[in-house]
This record gives structure tokens, sequence and C-alpha cells, in this order.
């Protein structure tokens, strides 16, 4: 056994050692992946338009297109001679001095489909665009590991594609109190004691009866655990901020889950932008603010690599009502302290170089990041979450 | 024939059968019952929503009017979700069961979906009209249908540029299935299908300058197809009725495949492609009452909802409730996650849908709680989005006993049980369950309908 395995044996046994068996999320979660590292996916829902949140502000084709949506040098916080950051994006901008925050560019795929829906399925199961796919990269994370639903978790009321596998799903569960009360109501309780563990076959009653108790078990878990820690960071009032705050409340207080996935809607501003997404990307920034400082402060910052995406960017060229349309390729945020290449990670959209519909064309594909992900802070071979082999970045 | 078959038959050509209804056709034959299920279903009425208004004013539209064109926009999708309220409602009423089952089927084989209202309420139609008739014509009827001519992208597909979308999910999923046509046929395919449109009104149109006349081979066959030409020669395959009967067999006999008993599916189907011959084969035949094929299917979420509505009926007071139901439990009607539909059985159900489904029972008919927090509307403003999280709700649900009990008034909680629970119980809860059997009617209904056992029909 070497170092890392005793640690990791070491410390699921002084966990499972404080709790009482029948709470114990042990047999929840599977020990092969049971290392500190987590990830937290973070989707802005809508669309994002990254070339008002991350601005080339001496790019003359980026003012010409954006007449009235432009960001003026004055207002944008400065982050080289050339980029700015979005006025709201303060936290941000000291990440990316802290070395905490690497910007990739331009991440897109072939032939970007414009439909949220579509677009945010090929995001959450990374497929090509003319593929359909039925499970999510994470779900596949999941199926890939063999491990149980537990090890991923939407802060959510119901499970988006992302965290559905081909045979586990992830699990919603947005508030473990409330989420465990469900699982306590009389009569369920009592079908759950009751049932007798011998019958349960391969017959779809038996599947029935095995997800059942997993969903009990792991809501019981979830309560139990979570409620061992308090934070001591005071967070903004709002609902994705409130989901923030659960996802570190899951983390310090010692969860094993591996990945956390969260979503925050309102982004598709095809009127009067500008006011809508300063707000937004203030919730944002605000929140993670806090959510980084609650990990900070209970050092777990340190194995904690948060990924921000949007299903895709907006038009270059504006609208007539102050908004912007359905675009392709935007930016990727990654966040943490391990990454290995810090600040930009490459040159920002060529404008001047656009599709015949007047939308980026991309740098990255979006599946690069995942496969990087995958192999170096998941720690398994992106292929077999992926399908396909994808070349990775120098990231993480 | 036994309580236990008809209730068999009548969760798959239905949504289930109360004891009464059950105990008053055990007098007559198989033959019988399921003659009187083919009567019921010879009538179509259309499922259909008032657009006289969006009608007449897609008849005067100017098309470079963008500003009407995106408020008519927005009245046709709220005009959807009103199709899919209809939709539900007349699942829980209908007398046309077979009929409407089968439409359902059909809904996650020929999948499509339309931001149009005019085109999708006429599309969900066609469905209506031909579930029960020749499938050849079927097959004509769809690819010629507006909705599907634009979700599978026919109307892009021009003789100078072809699109192949349409040709490649009219055999991969509409016909043979993967691996039965090379991606050669496909293109021959595709040439034979350009020129293929409709107009506004939603008629189809045949736009003769931008079709591909020349001669095509196809599938071993060599001619001067048109698209009609193309669906002959895809029936002339064996492989299509096959494939078309193990989808059969699945949605309404087992998840498993029995091979012997599909290839007598596909003799039968293959000589005429009448969907209603086959079907009458399958549900009078012996093996479909075979016990294991009884009570071992997964509900959909609209067979879990539906049959219970046809035990207790419920008036749901707020629509959008009983759409944000249908999105947490997995099907949304009217919108299909991709075109290859549903995958159902066993992925219908994660912890979460199974928690939810064991306790919507007493959430709908015992005035329960709920976590109602819909996601992020991609068009919410965040105000909307951020006001409504983490809150535990009742839903506006009214539970109908008075028909219950009405329509139970001589059942026994045994009886009940027989017709609401056909798969066979976990011990342990059987144990459970005989302590409760004296129990007041209406509870124990709840009861049941909260158990795993009530998950399969």
């Amino acid at each position: 056994m070497n170092r890392r395995n005793f640690l990791k044996q070491a410390s699921l046994a002084s966990a499972a050692m404080f709790l009482p068996k029948f709470v114990s999320g042990f047999n929840l979660i599977d020990s092969a992946v049971a290392t500190g590292k987590k990830l937290v996916i973070i989707q802005l829902s809508g669309g994002n338009d990254g070339l008002n949140t991350v601005v080339p502000f001496r790019n003359d084709i980026y003012y010409k297109n954006r007449a009235s949506l432009a960001q003026q040098k004055s207002n944008l916080i400065g982050i080289t001679d050339e980029i700015g950051f979005h006025e709201s994006l303060i936290a941000h901008s000291n990440l990316y001095h802290n070395g905490e925050l690497c910007v990739i560019n331009n991440v897109g795929y072939p032939n970007p489909n414009r439909s949220h829906f579509r677009a945010t399925d090929i995001w959450h199961t990374a497929s090509d665009a003319t593929e359909y796919l039925q499970s999510g990269w994470i779900g596949r994370y999941l199926d890939a590991t063999k491990s149980k639903s537990l090890n991923a978790i939407e802060v959510d009321d119901s499970l988006s594609l992302i965290m559905k596998g081909e045979t586990t799903d992830g699990i919603a569960a947005k508030n473990p109190k409330l989420f465990y009360q469900t699982t306590q109501a009389p009569y369920f309780k009592k079908v759950v004691n009751h049932h007798d563990d011998a019958h349960l076959s391969e017959h779809n009653l038996g599947y029935l009866y095995k997800t059942m108790v997993t969903a009990s078990n792991s809501a019981k878990y979830l309560h139990e655990t979570s409620k061992t820690f308090t934070t001591k960071t005071t967070y903004p009032k709002n609902g994705f901020s409130k989901q923030l705050k659960q996802v570190a409340q899951f983390i310090n207080s010692g969860l094993q889950t591996k990945v956390y996935y969260a979503s925050l809607g309102g982004f598709d501003t095809h009127a009067n932008q500008a006011n809508k997404q300063k707000r937004l990307l203030k919730v944002y920034d605000e929140a993670m603010a806090a959510f980084i400082k609650d990990l900070k402060q209970e050092d777990s910052f340190k194995d904690t690599l948060i990924l921000t995406f949007s299903e895709f960017g907006r038009r270059v060229q504006q609208n007539a009502a102050n908004g912007t349309d359905h675009g392709t390729a935007n930016q990727v945020f990654l966040i943490g302290e391990q990454l290995k290449k810090q600040g930009f990670y490459n040159p920002m959209a060529d404008l001047s170089d656009l599709d015949s519909n007047g939308d980026l064309k991309y740098d990255i594909d979006f599946r690069e990041i995942y496969t990087s992900v995958l192999n170096n802070w998941l720690d398994i071979d992106a292929k077999k979450v992926l399908g396909k082999p994808f070349n990775g970045l120098n990231i993480v | 024939m036994t309580i236990k078959e008809i209730t068999h038959l009548y969760n798959r050509v239905g949504f289930g059968i109360s004891f009464q209804e059950a105990s008053s056709l055990q007098k007559q034959s198989r033959t019988q019952v399921v003659s009187n299920i083919f009567d019921a279903s010879r009538e179509m009425t259309p499922l259909s929503v008032d657009v006289s208004e969006i009608k007449s004013q897609v008849r005067g539209l100017n098309l470079k009017d963008r500003k009407k064109i995106r408020s008519l926009i927005k009245d046709s999708v709220k005009k959807i979700h009103q199709l899919n309220i209809a939709w539900l409602y007349k699942l829980g009423n209908t007398q046309e069961l077979l009929r409407e089952k089968m439409t359902l089927f059909w809904a996650n084989h020929f999948v499509c979906h339309d931001k149009n209202i005019l085109h999708f309420q006429q599309y969900q139609n066609t469905l209506r009209k031909h579930a029960l008739g020749n499938f050849k014509d079927f097959v004509i009827a769809i690819a010629k249908e507006p909705a599907m001519i634009k979700y599978l992208n026919t109307k892009q597909n021009k003789k100078r540029k072809p699109n192949e979308n349409f040709a490649r999910e009219l055999m991969e999923l509409f016909t043979l299935g993967r691996d039965h046509y090379s991606e050669k046929d496909i293109k021959e395919a595709a040439r034979a299908f350009t020129g293929w449109n409709h107009d506004l009104m939603g008629n189809f149109r045949f736009r003769r300058m931008q079709h591909d006349y020349g001669e095509k081979t196809f599938l071993g066959k060599t001619g001067n197809f048109n698209g009609e030409a193309i669906i002959d020669i895809i029936l002339q395959e064996k492989q299509c009725a096959k494939f078309i009967c193990e989808k059969l067999y699945r949605y309404f006999v087992n998840d498993s495949l029995d091979a012997s008993r599909v290839a007598e599916m596909t003799e039968l189907f293959y000589q005429d492609y009448d969907i209603e011959n086959l079907m009458r084969f399958v549900l009078t035949s012996n093996w479909f009452y075979d016990e294991k094929n009884i009570g071992t299917k997964i509900k959909s979420p609209v067979e879990f909802l539906i049959g219970m509505h046809r035990i207790v009926p419920m008036q749901f007071e707020k629509e959008r409730e009983l759409v944000y139901l249908q999105k947490l439990l997995g099907q949304h009607l009217l919108f299909p996650p991709n075109v290859a539909g549903w995958k159902g059985g066993r992925n219908w159900i994660n912890p979460n849908t199974m928690m939810l489904r064991l306790r919507l029972p007493s959430i709908l008919l015992a005035n329960g709680e709920i976590a109602l927090d819909e996601k992020g509307e991609f068009e919410d403003d965040f105000q909307r989005f951020n006001s409504k999280r983490n809150r535990q709700r009742r839903l506006k649900v009214i539970p109908d006993w008075e028909t219950f009990h009405a329509n139970n008034s001589n059942t026994t909680t045994a009886q009940l049980q027989e017709v609401l629970l056909t798969s066979p119980l976990n011990r342990g809860t059987k144990q459970y369950l005989d302590k409760l059997a004296d129990q007041d009617l209406k509870e124990y209904c709840i009861q049941l309908m909260s158990l795993p056992e009530y998950q399969l029909c």
C-alpha cells in the first residue's frame, strides 16, 4: 500500500467510525474514487454573452458591431492591455490576479447548434452536433468508475441530462433536510423498513426496490453528514448563492461526493441586455466569491476545481432591440489552486473571421477540456467516458 | 376471462380498470372482450385546442413583418402547452382507449416537435388517424407532414443540395433500424425526397423544380424512384416488419423480447402491414397472458399519472403544476428529449423519480407537500428565478373521492388490490399490507398506489 492509498483508507475508516453503521454512507460511495478532489460544474443557462463578459476593448470590429451594447473601456475592470472583465466580475478579476483563474477563450464544437435545448444537450452529453446521446458525461463518469449515485449531486429538485448515465444516475438534492424528510414520511418509511431484501431479484420489481433503498440511504447519509458543518461565511440572499452554499456545506462536511452541478438561468438576453447581464453576472460573481471564501476557510479550496460554461455565446452583431441573438463559441472559466495554466489559456476569438451566420469560429473543442478534467483531475481515462479520444489541454 | 387477465389487458391497452368494470367483463370470452376494445376505438376523436385566432392571423400574414411573426410564435408556443394539457385530460377520459394508447406509442416512434401549433396539432391527429391503420399509408402520411418536414429538414432537401436527415432517420428510427442499409442508400433515398415541402396552412406541397428526377439505386433496386417508391421498397424488406413488431412487443408485452413470438408477429404483419390485425393477434394470443408478461413493465410517467386519475379522478387548478409534474417525472408530452424519443423501461427510474413516484399519491390525493421549484428557464429574469427557491408547496389538486366511492361501492380492499397491483408482491411488503387490510378503502387505495409494485403494470 503506498502512502496515498493508506491515507485514503485511513480517512475513510475514520469517517466511518464517527457514524453509526446504519447512517454511514460507506457503502454508498465507491472507495476506488474516493480521493479528495472535487469538481463543481456551473452552467450559465440561456447563453451568456461572452463577448461582453471578457471584452476586447481595443478591437474596432467589436465596437462597430455593438453600436449601443459595447462595453466602454472606462467601465471595465482592466486585466491586460487589450482585455477587460465586465464590471460585475470583481471576484473573478481577483482570482485572475491570484493565479486561480484560467480563461479558455472561444470554446465550441463543429457545426454549432443555436437552440438552447439542443446546445445544452450537446454540452451535457459531450456529443457531436449530429449525434443524439441520452446520457450525460458526468453520468457516464459514474458508470465508468462503477460508482454510486451519490458520487454526483445536482443541487436542484430534478436531474439534468448531464447527470444521467447509462446504468447509474446522479442524485438531485437541493436541500438535504427536505430530501431526508421526504424519506421519513411514515408510510414511506414503513415500506423501506418492511421490504424483504431476499426478494430483490433481477426482475424490474427488484430494481425498483433497490432504487428506493438507495434513495432512502442516500438521503439519510446526505442529511447526517452535511448537518455536521455550519458555515461561517455570509452568502448573498438569492437562489444561486443558496445552491453554492449547499455545495460548500457538502464539501466542507466531508461528503465524499466527487462532482456537483448547479446552474444559473436567465442569460437569454435578446432585448435590453446591458442591465440584465450586469445583474446576472453580479449574482454569479458574488455567489462565487462567498463560495470560494467558504472553501478556503476550511482548506478545501485546494482540492476543488470549478468549471463554468454556457451552452453558447451570442452573435457578434447586436440586434435592433439592444440585445444579442444566439451565437456559437464562448469562454469557459476554470477556477482552482492547482491550475497548470493561469490567466488566459489562449487568445481571444478572431472577430475578422466569422462564419456565414456572423458567428465566431471556435478554436477549442469543449471536449478537450472535459478530457483534461477527466484524465488529470478525476483520474479516469477520458476515453471511457467520452467514447472517443480528444487532445487534452495543459490546464490541470 | 379472469380478473387478473382482464386487468392485465386493460393495463396494456389503456391505463388500468376498476374492479367493478373488470368483474362485469368476466363472463365474456377473450375474443369478445378484445373485439369490444377495437370497436370502442373505431372512431377517431381529434385532439384539439382552439386555433381559429392563430389561423386567421397566419392567413393574412406578411412574411416581412418580423415583429408580428415573433408574437405569433409566442402565442403558438402557449397553445402547444395547452395542447399538452388537453392531451393528458383526453387520456384520462377517453373511451377510445386502444387508439389513444397506440397514439402514445407512435408519438414516441415517429418522434417530432414543432413550435407551430397549426402544424403540430395536425401532426398529432395524423398519428391518431393511422394509429390502427395501414403502416405504409402511415409512413407516407408522416413523411408529408409539415411538422416532420421541418423537424428532420426535408424542407432543406433540394436537388442541388440534398439534406440526408430525414432519409437517415426514416430508415434508422422509423422503419429498419440501424445497420440494415448503407450510407449510399441514405444518399439515394434523400434524393427521392427532394422537393417535399409544405405551405403555411399545413398542406403538403411538392416543389417540382427542387426535385431530383434522376435514376436512383436504393437497397439493390434501380429506377426513377420518388419518395413513395422509396417507402414501398423499404417495406418490402422483412426487417421492417420485424423492427416494428419488436418495438410493439416491448411496448405492449415485455421489455425482453421472445424471439419466437416476435417471429409469429412478423410473419403476420409482413403480409399486409395492417396494424389492427397485428394487435388483435397479440391481444387474443395465449402467450400475451403468460405469467411472465403480467405486472412486469415499468409504467411510463404518463401511464402512472393517468392510471391514478382513472381510479381517483383529479382536477388540477393550476395547469402549470401539471406541466411541472411531467418534467419532474421525466416525460413532458409533446416535448421529447430528441428524435430518438424516450428510452422508457428502467430509464424512467432513478433515486429522485422513484421517491417522487412513491410520494405522489399522498401529494395528489392526501394533501401532501412537494418541493416545487422549477429549474431556471432560459428566458426567466433573475428575480423570478430567485424568488421561487427552496420552498415546499401543496399542489392545487382536487381529488374526486365521490366518484371513487361510487365506482367502488361494493369493492373490498382485497379486490382493489387485485386490480391495482398485478406484479408479485415483495414478501415483506405483503406481510405489512396484510396488517392494513381492514382499513378504510380510500386510505388503502392511497397506500397501494404508494408502493413500488404499483409502478409496474
